[in-house]
């Protein structure tokens, strides 16, 4: 703590995310100044109330110093409130700042304007708080309006080039932008030479049309969007003036930064100013808030206005998207609300994973479920590991198991990753996410691929490894499975979309047409990458198969917007090693399963993690990208690199996500976490996958599996793929196999599904069929209490409750037989979330 | 937008209008906050929209004009259109009004919020707020000034070689080569002058043109007097591609309006529409024997009409694939032949014969003679020598550049001009063939030797005034 030496203020100085910001706090002011009460919409509303009775002790600002380094270098300051308990208040919608010197002025909207250059301050004034903030005027020489760095980013802001309007990929009205001004030529061309130079007049710039259209002094269908006086106006008008200027070398956004860089808003209507700068080639920056274009992921939890102003609206989790030429930023928003009488209690930890956890649910004022039973233990890690419920024998031996029970469901967890239902499971999982389907690879090739990745899940198969024979295949796709991967994708602008989507969690279809709207990805990084494939060459062998091989002469994959062959390049370099000497699959498989590809390990073990906790860390789980920030950044780290450290072990993965405490959590909620949708307080019920229930119904009854097309007694897990019609499994959403994405498999709840499971012949034959659990039972001579305790234990994997006996034994004694009575009861707990769902 | 945060009760207003009840007591005694309507933001457009394309001055359908709160109030065959306060005395507020009302005579009815924000305006006291500036007319009498030269459009030889027709702002300058007398300026309602022709005997000169998103206008003058002959307002932007026929009775032009319009140069009547482009038609010339107008559009296709009926006979070429890429800029047909020169986006210039001599097939491009070297950028202008054995090409890439000449009969051979760095939009030959003029982006008239490409002469298009523009340097 440093002292001033006019003892106004105490200054303490301290760095927070290597940002320096300076708490200044009044010494001469020992009583809080409360601040006047906003309009209360919402007279209901006790969080505004509150938020009208807070006092600050003083005030924190950011930046602490601004340095203007040209005439269009002008900025502003957020301010935030400090209160008596330490919370800080975005306040900056409350200053009032003056200026003392005469280096700089204060625009109407807070920025502060280079006038002279030297050395002066400004003063900010709020809540009763005052500070200063020095300001270095390095230069004010006037410098010409370049349509890069000046004119294309209104374009973008006031929305010309959005896909509803001149971004459209046939334009509006003859007049057509690159969406989002990604191709700044394009964008000029279309301004300056299309219809050889209508939009612009040099001889009278007010005349210009791209002056006249968005005051709407000549008939505008996108409406009025800024009026002459308008700073946008005059840049354009200037640049007009200047005769359009376009500097193809002009300094390019390097990279956009946004502050505070994780705002924290604790009640509805409070609010947070955005500052986004951003740092050009040249090492410059540049406050570009008002140019940046803000949108928010969650506008039930934030909005984020065109100013970049956030405003709570409840509880919960957002992200602030920022868009600046090209660079995409996201600051998570955490909206804290009215938390009184919240306390954390510690909660028990297994691993790493519970710790990164409960530290997240700590920050959110969240408190975790207790522990799910032994019965909802066994049911859900059953169906998430080996895709089964477990039988009946299975469930009464693990509820008689009574060792210690960390012990024993660690140890039900390795038994689950050693059954045969394990290796089907995630089979069919990556049959899925590599397109194994006849249409494709006619039905043998199915068949053997099908094996090739039963192979690598019953053998544990290195993730690295399993990636890395998969790009490198080649030979005959019967003798080597593996190479069918090219017989999926016959081009390489596909095989490429596959492999971005599956090994690396991201999109890269946008982009080939376009640079893609929400990520830095370019269109000709998409055709670099697609280049890596370029090499492959097929050729047709007897008996349906085909020979995969190198081409030594890559086909060239051209570029629509240069009609240039692209070379191959990667989007993104890191530290790994790729030997440049080998052939381009090679490279690209060393450089996409090396450790330093950020992508890689960190997407598959996010989408892991999606399949045993319902959400991913980032979700959508394959669609990774600056706008799409993860929930728990540090917990999909730790587990990114507990996964490469230990040789990319998938089933290492498993056990660590199955043992936490975190994995083991109750559905129940509390009054404390009951909100949570993404930090994982609380288990969250998944509905069956399509596979899942078919098999679970027909081990709940006992009936026969009969599947057309395989082997009587193949489960539906086993099926090769969706070609072997069962409508059942089409009605509840098994994957078609056209696209790698994981939307593709739905778990939507549709009426036909629940007229099915209601009325349908799946389930009608399966619990009437005199084989099954039912007719057996009975035939044994089993009592009514045996019969309810078996179709419990047989449907929702557990003992029904005493209350549960009770009523269904009353209602045994309303039915006319048994038989009835127990395939009523079968029905109707068929029918209930306890089976359909996964809790 | 604005109209989205109107107050339900706007919806309930406009139907108890269009029911022809007035307004109910209770809503005018609620009086719910109304922002002051703005007359030149939020009226205007919704008039210069759906209204002025038959009430301007240029049509003047029922003798009257929207374009001005001044006319409106003036009104027309049916009295007063507006009357300030009294939006139910207002004939245009009766007219836009109602389940099925009279106006526009085609086109869908007004929204409910335009009428609301119209019959708001007036009962606020239709008041103008337009700017001023807006009113600034340039006439002879107030002509252009330049600081910088204008950015040129289009150029043309006079028939005997001694003049250059030159597009400026509002205008078109006509330029003696031999620098005897200042240019002759030819000043006109057009803000943009996008194509221009002398006639055959060289009286007369045909101006394609407008003011961008407004009108068009064809401007047809005499050149000796410097007299507007016509003038005769047509769409509502501008008009491009002007030719015309052998004998100069009739000239051809596009517009953006998709359309192919010929006109009668004594009367500057209209005698043939053509709307079978999609989009906006840049350039268009006449077939040898004159029965046949050839069109090229932004949407990739040439297209072949019949002069007399207007009829659509064939795309000469289209949009398949191996056909043109990329919009279609100019079309210009051979002095003594069927063939036709196009240039367009993709940067090729190409010739076809007009008339097809195999039947057509989905995808062919049968019709094409020759391909010529690309340039870089796209093409933006295109001129024929008198014999036909050589033509010039500009091009743009917005950044630069480039002018070339070719020779018709060898795709192989051509003269590039030096020291092009602005864009060219312009080019012309001299009749003789011994001259190419070049301009552009820059406003600067770069005279060519047709033979070496060497420039001979330079000069701004429009005599300049010393002093910039003064616009203030725009803070950020």
């Amino acid at each position: 703590m440093m002292i001033f030496a006019n003892q106004t203020c105490r200054l303490a100085i301290f760095a927070a995310a290597g940002l320096l910001y300076v708490t200044v706090t009044s010494a001469d002011e020992p009583k809080p100044v409360p601040e006047s009460a906003p309009p209360a919409t919402d007279a209901a509303s006790a969080e505004t109330a509150n938020a009208a009775v807070r006092s600050y002790v003083g005030l924190e600002v950011y930046p602490t110093e601004l340095t203007l380094s040209s005439i269009r270098d002008s900025r502003r300051v957020i301010v935030a409130g400090i209160t008596a308990d330490g919370q800080k208040i975005d306040v900056s919608s409350k200053i009032t700042v003056t200026t003392p010197s005469p280096v700089c002025r204060v625009d109407a909207d807070g920025y502060i304007v280079p006038v002279m250059a030297g050395e002066g301050s400004i003063v900010v004034e709020a809540v009763g708080h005052k500070v200063e903030i020095p300001i270095h005027v390095t230069t004010v020489e006037t410098v010409a309006v370049d349509f890069i760095r000046d004119v294309n980013p209104i374009l973008s802001k006031v929305g010309c080039n959005q896909g509803t309007c001149h971004g459209s990929q046939s334009g509006k009205n003859g007049f057509k932008l690159s969406l989002r001004g990604y191709d700044s030529v394009y964008d000029y061309r279309a301004l300056v030479d299309d219809i050889s130079g209508r939009r612009f007049n040099r001889s009278e710039p007010a005349q210009s049309l791209i002056l006249l259209k968005p005051t709407q002094g000549v008939p505008h269908e996108g409406g009025f969007l800024f009026d002459e006086q308008s700073r946008y106006y005059k840049v354009l008008e200037q640049w007009v003036a200047e005769g359009c200027q376009y500097k193809p070398d002009a300094a390019r956004v390097a990279s956009i930064a946004i502050y505070p860089p994780t705002p924290m808003l604790q009640l509805r209507h409070d609010q947070q100013q955005l500052i986004v700068i951003a740092t050009y080639a040249d090492g410059s920056t540049r406050d570009v808030t008002r140019e940046a274009v803000f949108e928010t992921s969650n506008f039930e939890v934030a909005t984020v206005s065109k100013q970049g102003l956030i405003k709570a609206v409840q509880r919960g989790e957002a992200a602030a998207l920022v868009r600046f030429e090209g660079n995409y930023a996201a600051a998570p928003v955490s909206i804290l609300g009215n938390r009184d009488g919240y306390e954390w209690t510690p909660s028990p930890e297994q691993n790493f994973i519970d710790g990164l956890v409960n530290s997240k649910l700590q920050r959110m004022k969240l408190l975790p479920s207790g522990p799910a039973d032994d019965a909802e233990f066994l049911r859900r890690v059953s169906l998430d590991i080996a895709g089964v419920p477990p039988t009946i024998a299975e469930v009464n031996a693990f509820l008689a198991d009574t060792a210690e029970p960390v012990a024993k469901r660690a140890a039900k967890v390795d038994q689950l990753l050693s059954r045969p239902e394990y290796v089907e499971h995630w089979t069919l999982k990556w049959s899925d996410l590599l397109l194994n389907r006849r249409k494709t690879v006619t039905e043998r090739g199915v068949w053997a691929f099908r094996n090739w990745i039963r192979q690598a899940v019953a053998t544990n198969k290195p993730y690295d490894q399993f990636a890395s024979e998969l790009m490198t295949a080649g030979g005959s796709t019967l003798e080597n499975p593996a190479a069918n991967y090219f017989r999926i994708a016959r081009e390489p602008k596909l095989v490429m979309e596959n492999m971005t989507q599956v090994f690396l969690g991201t999109r890269f279809s946008c982009n080939q047409c376009h640079d893609h709207p929400f990520e830095r990805w370019t269109q000709n990084q998409y055709y670099e990458l697609a280049a890596y494939f370029a090499d492959v060459g097929r050729r047709a062998l007897p008996d349906d198969d085909e020979f995969v091989f190198t081409n030594v002469s890559p086909e060239a994959v051209i570029n629509p917007s240069t009609n240039q062959a692209a070379s191959p390049k990667f989007p993104f370099s890191h530290a790994g090693a790729v030997n440049a000497g080998a052939h381009r699959r090679e490279q690209l498989s060393q450089w996409l399963t090396a450790k330093e590809n950020p992508y890689f390990a960190r997407s598959i073990v996010n989408r892991y993690w999606s399949y045993f906790l319902g959400r991913g860390i980032i979700d959508p789980v394959d669609d990774i990208r600056a706008s799409n920030p993860a929930s728990n950044s540090e917990l999909l780290d730790a587990l990114t690199k507990d996964f490469t450290d230990n040789g990319y072990d998938l089933k290492r993965l498993i056990r660590l996500i199955c043992t936490s405490v975190t994995y083991q959590r109750s559905l129940e909620s509390n009054q404390w976490n009951d909100d949570d949708t993404m930090n994982y307080s609380h288990a969250v019920p998944r509905r069956l996958s399509a596979e899942q229930l078919y098999d679970a119904i027909i081990q709940a009854t006992g009936a026969p599996r009969a599947l057309p097309g395989v082997p009587a007694g193949f489960r539906a897990s086993e099926l090769p793929d969706s070609q072997v019609e069962v409508a059942f499994l089409d009605m509840f959403g098994r994957a078609p196999r056209e696209s790698p994405c994981e939307c593709e498999r739905t778990s939507d709840v549709s009426l036909g599904q629940t007229l099915n499971m209601v009325n349908g012949p799946t389930i009608g034959d399966a619990i009437a069929h005199p084989e099954g659990i039912i007719a057996k039972t009975i035939a044994a001579g089993a009592t009514n209490e045996q019969l309810i305790e078996t179709v419990y234990l047989s449907t929702l994997c557990r003992k029904p409750s005493a209350e549960e006996m009770t009523r269904t034994v009353e209602y045994f004694s309303t039915v006319a037989t048994p038989k009835e009575a127990t395939e009523d009861l079968t029905w109707a707990l068929i029918n209930s979330p306890g089976f359909l769902f996964n809790r | 937008m604005r109209f989205s945060l109107l107050p339900a009760v706007v919806l309930a207003l406009s139907t108890c209008v269009a029911a022809g009840n007035f307004m109910p007591a209770i809503a005018q005694d609620e009086k719910p906050p109304e922002k002051a309507v703005s007359y030149y933001r939020s009226v205007r457009p919704i008039l210069q929209r759906q209204c002025s394309g038959c009430h301007f001055p240029g049509k003047l359908e029922g003798k009257l004009s929207v374009l001005s709160v001044a006319e409106l109030l003036k009104g027309g065959e049916a009295g007063a259109a507006v009357v300030p306060a009294k939006p139910d005395e207002s004939k245009l507020v009766k007219s836009i009004s109602g389940d099925d009302p009279e106006m526009p005579v085609s086109g869908d009815p007004l929204s409910a919020e335009a009428v609301y924000t119209i019959r708001t305006w007036i009962t606020q006291g239709a008041i103008d707020d337009s700017p001023p500036d807006v009113g600034v007319v340039i006439t002879a009498e107030n002509p252009p000034v330049y600081s910088t030269p204008p950015v040129v459009t289009a150029m043309d030889y006079s028939p005997d070689g001694k003049l250059l027709a030159v597009s400026g702002y509002h205008e078109v300058l006509i330029h003696t080569l031999d620098g005897s007398v200042p240019p002759k300026r030819l000043i006109g309602r057009s803000q943009r002058i996008e194509s221009l022709s002398f006639s055959p005997n060289g009286q007369i000169l045909a101006v394609a043109g407008g003011t961008p998103a407004l009108f068009g206008e064809l401007q047809l003058w005499n050149v000796a007097e410097s007299k507007l002959l016509h003038s005769t307002t047509l769409a509502l932007d501008t008009l491009f591609g002007l030719s015309f026929n052998g004998d100069g009775t009739l000239v051809s032009f596009g517009a953006a309006d998709n359309r192919v319009r010929v006109v009668k140069v004594e009367t500057a009547e209209v005698t043939m529409r053509m709307d079978a482009h999609s989009d906006w038609v840049q350039g268009t010339t006449f077939s040898l024997n004159n029965d046949h107008v050839i069109s090229v559009s932004r949407d990739m296709s040439m297209k072949l009409t019949i002069v007399g009926t207007g009829q659509f006979v064939d795309n000469i070429t289209s949009i398949t694939p191996g056909a043109l890429k990329g919009g279609l800029v100019d079309v210009i047909r051979h002095p003594t032949r069927e063939e036709v020169l196009a240039v367009g986006s993709d940067g090729e210039p190409r010739l076809y014969k007009i008339f097809r001599e195999k039947a057509r097939q989905i995808g062919d491009d049968f019709n094409l003679i020759r391909a010529y070297s690309k340039l870089p950028g796209r093409l933006c202008d295109l001129d024929l020598s008198a014999s036909g054995n050589k033509f010039v090409v500009g091009s743009s890439t917005a950044i630069s550049g480039a002018a070339r000449i070719y020779l018709t009969e060898d795709a192989a051979k051509f003269v590039d001009i030096p020291d092009v760095t602005a864009p060219v939009f312009s080019v012309s030959f001299r009749p003789d063939e011994m001259q190419v003029a070049v301009s552009g982006f820059d406003g600067m008239i770069k005279l060519c030797h047709a033979e070496t490409g060497a420039i001979e002469k330079t000069f701004p298009a429009a005599p300049l005034t010393t002093a910039p523009p003064s616009v203030a340097t725009a803070s950020d």
